[in-house]
């Protein structure tokens, strides 16, 4: 029996498998399935600070590998969460508090309210910037690092993971620039924008039309990125995409992850992330690793070859 | 609602592209009629939400149409003997009130499976009247199963058996003469249009189990969402599939 316990940010997990945000609402109707104290945390659904509706239906298609969700942040709204589900949630395990703002000045006003009231504020910032022309704020450096400053500004207590999109030109620039703005820890990857179209109404098959896409045929670019982004900065990296196993977590954690989440298998199977903590725990067993933490960032890259 | 790792014991033809799919769930599942089973296929990301047709102690009968790759290959890959993922039960499923004798149903394609399974819990002590609509003969299954009620219309469209027209139809014309305290529907979203404007007015509740594509089918997700006539979203998934039809936008 390894030891899987992690610390991020000061804050210990007691192992690094953590649902992601979107996959599993606030926790009640897994814990129904399995006692979610099981796992290092749960990240919420992304909470806004009011209410939202979300988009229309259908917001999911599937691909060979991949689905592509498009649910467009239904939630109750942070001020529900926080009455209805977070003490039950907190005494269960750590809490990411994954939100997202409609205008820029919402991120402040929301990390505001859940300062000291959670273990950490996950930030989505795939939402578009209406100041750029509706432009996700994720996708310029200097947009990740406005908006990580402001949400840290109004972070008195808790540590600030800023999740990072994938759809962007250097995956270690934004790294970097949400670091310079204060960022505690990164999450990595949120889904890629992707289409899928129905060819016999043609038609696409999202009301959104487009959607985000996650699960097993996105796992190779997001490790890259994982070990890009883990290797541009100073600060503990969240690695996800697509982990389905065990060993996918732990090939995630030697890329240079420090702790994992996992979104689109617990719709595969609503067992995932047990079966991946007990799937690290075997891994570890038989390869004589002791304590989980020896083997972050602990592949050895090739030098590139002399042209 | 249980995770379980079942063993099929049946997956066959039942008709022209409708396939029976029986499997041992290895432990005893108790289900309500209406509910539905996630059930996982090789290769695809997402499970299917599919009706309960039947539930006999371990065993557990879901009927389902080919529709796309992921039914394809459940109907062709998945062989007596494979192991098969399954969450059930799911959803909140039809409920007769005590003082509800005579209970119509109405079903039309992959829709009368979810409806067999309120005939099979309610024919013993209610009275049932059925009608069932089919595109033609040879999409015409179970008909021992819709047996069971008091009464049974089949209806096709194209007239190859039984009442030619639609499964609402047929039930209309009757609606004087049966007079029913309760009504369970389930079928494509235009057929329950036609049901709600022909019930408009007539003081008898009406319990609609709608379909949508689904993400984890237990209620975490907000995939499967349905408007609510006050405006806010229902979860099909978790707070249906079953809904009282006049509570929903159709």
């Amino acid at each position: 029996m390894a030891d899987l316990s992690v610390n991020v940010c000061g804050v210990s997990l007691k192992n690094p498998v953590i649902p992601a945000s979107g996959t599993f609402g606030f926790g009640r109707e897994f814990d129904e399935i399995y006692d979610i104290s099981c796992l290092g945390g749960v990240a919420t659904k992304g909470l806004t600070l009011k209410p939202r509706l979300g988009n229309p239906v259908p917001r999911i298609a599937e691909r060979s590998g991949v689905i592509l969700n498009a649910v467009g942040l239904q939630n109750p709204g942070v001020e529900a969460f926080i009455a209805h589900d977070l003490a039950w949630l907190s005494q269960k395990t750590r809490v990411l508090a994954n939100v997202a703002g409609s205008t820029l000045e919402d991120y402040g006003e929301i990390c505001a309210r859940l300062d000291g009231l959670v273990d950490f504020v996950e930030l989505n910032i795939s939402c578009p910037n209406v100041r750029s022309g509706g432009m996700a704020l994720g996708i310029k450096a200097e947009n990740v690092k406005e908006v990580t400053r402001l949400a840290k500004d109004n972070l008195k207590k808790t540590p600030l993971i800023v999740k990072l999109s994938p759809n962007v030109e250097s995956i270690a620039n934004n790294a970097r620039a949400a670091e310079e703005g204060g960022a505690d820890c990164l999450s990595l990857v949120n889904t890629f924008t992707g289409l899928a179209i129905d060819i016999e109404r043609r038609r696409p098959i999202l009301a959104n039309n487009t959607g985000g896409v996650s699960g097993a045929g996105i796992k190779p670019i997001a490790v890259r990125m994982v070990y890009e982004a883990s290797h541009a900065v100073n600060i503990p990296v969240i690695g996800m995409g697509g982990i389905a196993c065990g060993e996918d977590a732990i090939e995630f954690m030697m890329a240079g992850a420090a702790a994992v989440q996992v979104g689109t298998q617990n719709f595969t199977d609503t067992l995932a992330c047990p079966k991946i903590i007990e799937g690290m725990n075997a891994w570890c067993d038989r390869h004589g690793v002791k304590n989980i933490t020896e083997i972050v960032g602990a592949a050895t890259f090739n030098k590139p070859a002399a042209k | 609602m249980r995770e379980v790792t079942g063993i099929v014991l049946e997956n066959r033809e039942i008709a022209r592209g409708i396939y029976s799919l029986t499997f041992s769930a290895g432990e005893e599942i108790s289900v309500r009629p209406g509910q539905f089973c996630m059930i996982g296929v090789q290769g695809f990301p997402l499970r299917r939400p599919i009706a309960i047709c039947r539930a006999e102690g371990e065993r557990i009968t879901l009927c389902y149409r080919v529709n796309g790759n992921g039914t394809r290959t459940l109907a062709e890959g998945c062989k007596a003997g494979e192991k098969v993922s399954a969450l059930l039960p799911l959803g909140n499923g039809f409920f007769v009130q005590e003082g509800e004798k005579k209970v119509a149903v109405v079903g039309g394609g992959v829709g009368i499976f979810p409806l067999i399974s309120a005939i099979r819990a309610y024919c013993d002590e209610k009275e049932i009247y059925a009608y069932m609509g089919f595109r033609g003969r040879d999409a015409l299954c179970l008909e021992y199963e819709m047996r069971r009620g008091k009464e049974l219309v089949i209806a096709t469209d194209d007239g190859s058996v039984g009442y030619h027209g639609t499964a609402v139809q047929a039930f209309m014309e009757d609606f004087d003469r049966v007079r029913p305290d309760v009504v369970l529907s389930c079928g494509p979203t235009p057929m329950l249009r036609a049901l709600k404007s022909a019930m408009q007015g007539r003081n008898v509740p009406v319990y609609v189990s709608l379909e949508e594509r689904m993400g984890c089918g237990i209620g975490a997700c907000l995939v499967c969402v349905c408007d609510r006539t006050n405006g806010a979203h229902a979860r099909v998934c978790k707070d249906g599939p079953v809904f009282e039809m006049n509570d929903v936008v159709l």
